[in-house]
């Protein structure tokens, strides 16, 4: 039996059309199959996930009761130079020792449930808190903040991109660690 | 001269359509004792692909679980790579984790496998784009690669991991639109 080129060509494009198309159905098929099982597994879920979420800054930044969480950096300067409100940082304590805002304290958001109660102790629950960490889609002062709230403090801000903010002003900072958020 | 035109008989052997070249433009079907030689190539591309379906079925099931488990959290990561559009968000963090254990057990179990290759390649593109953009962008985020808990930031290093899986599914997706029933054939000829 002898074959040609051609003949082999045909039969491997034959082969490779065959896989292609395959290839395509079951894409769309996997694809419809995840979406039907993800949609019915949320539906069952007790905290269901809105299929089209709200993700403006309004809505991601607001508790539950609906108050706005930010605060912005000529209010939190005031606080501060009236020495009436309690910085938190919430980054890592490598970064907090590198260097933070005068007279933060540091709740690292990794170590939150180790260094909780002996970082607030001295904190009444209606003082001024704003927590800050580094960078505009940072999440940990925020997550820090809804922790404060949940633990009972009434009045906790967050300073969207803190730090940065707070170096690019020439505010006070200092290094080292500070005596309340010593490990 | 003889010999020299057996030796040239053998490498011009084709495992695909399990031809070989009797003249310059003309092949006919293997004949003749090659069997040990195929065999022994034919033993490595097996070890290769089911090797690889493993390993990469294993790492998308993995990776699948917290996300599953933590909607929430991933949609946030999501949002932080600000890729996608805000509709799209919640969309993703519910689909693309089953999407990938589907994949994972696709991958363990054989089937579907020249879809679940293509999507494999799909994904781990894409995944490495986003990636690559993310650390041009200097955004320090939470990569999201296989937990939704933070500390996992993007570096080079998690490009490479994701460089190599892909590779994994690059191999698999020649060994599977090369072969004529998507798998690895016992013999090459027969």
């Amino acid at each position: 039996m002898r074959i040609s080129y051609a003949w082999i060509f045909h039969k491997r494009f034959k082969m490779l059309k065959q896989k292609c198309l395959q290839a395509i159905w079951q894409c769309s098929a996997l694809i419809v199959l995840a979406s039907l099982l993800a949609f019915s597994i949320n539906y069952l879920r007790n905290e269901r996930l809105h299929l089209f979420g709200n993700w403006t800054p309004e809505a991601r930044l607001m508790d539950s009761s609906g108050k706005r969480l930010d605060i912005s950096l000529p209010e939190a300067k005031k606080l501060f130079l009236q020495q009436s409100v309690v910085f938190i940082d919430a980054r890592p304590q490598d970064d907090y020792e590198k260097g933070h805002i005068k007279r933060a304290l540091c709740l690292p958001w990794n170590e939150v449930d180790r260094d909780f109660m002996r970082v607030t102790e001295d904190i009444s629950p209606d003082t001024p808190i704003i927590t800050y960490c580094d960078g505009e889609t940072c999440e940990l002062s925020h997550n820090l903040a809804i922790f404060l709230l949940d633990m009972g403090f009434s009045n906790v801000r967050i300073l969207i991109n803190g730090w940065a903010l707070w170096k690019e002003e020439d505010l006070p900072i200092e290094s080292g660690s500070s005596t309340a958020g010593q490990g | 001269m003889e010999r020299r035109r057996s030796s040239h008989r053998i490498r011009q052997f084709d495992c695909r359509t399990r031809l070989i070249r009797v003249e310059y433009f003309q092949w006919a079907p293997l004949e003749g004792p090659t069997e040990k030689m195929d065999k022994k190539r034919n033993n490595l591309s097996r070890f290769l692909y089911y090797g690889s379906r493993w390993i990469l079925g294993g790492v998308f099931i993995y990776a699948s679980y917290d996300k599953i488990l933590h909607p929430a959290a991933f949609s946030k990561i999501i949002y932080n790579y600000q890729i996608l559009p805000d509709g799209l968000i919640n969309l993703t963090a519910l689909v693309l984790p089953m999407l990938e254990l589907i994949m994972g057990i696709f991958f363990w179990v054989g089937f579907w496998m020249p879809g679940t290759v293509i999507l494999s390649n799909i994904l781990l593109v894409s995944y490495i784009g986003a990636l690559i953009l993310n650390l041009a962008r200097g955004l320090d985020i939470n990569c999201g690669c296989f937990s939704t808990s933070s500390g996992s930031s993007i570096n080079v290093e998690t490009i490479l991991w994701d460089a190599a899986f892909l590779a994994l599914s690059v191999y698999l997706t020649v060994s599977v639109f090369g072969q004529g029933n998507g798998r690895v054939p016992k013999q090459v000829h027969g």
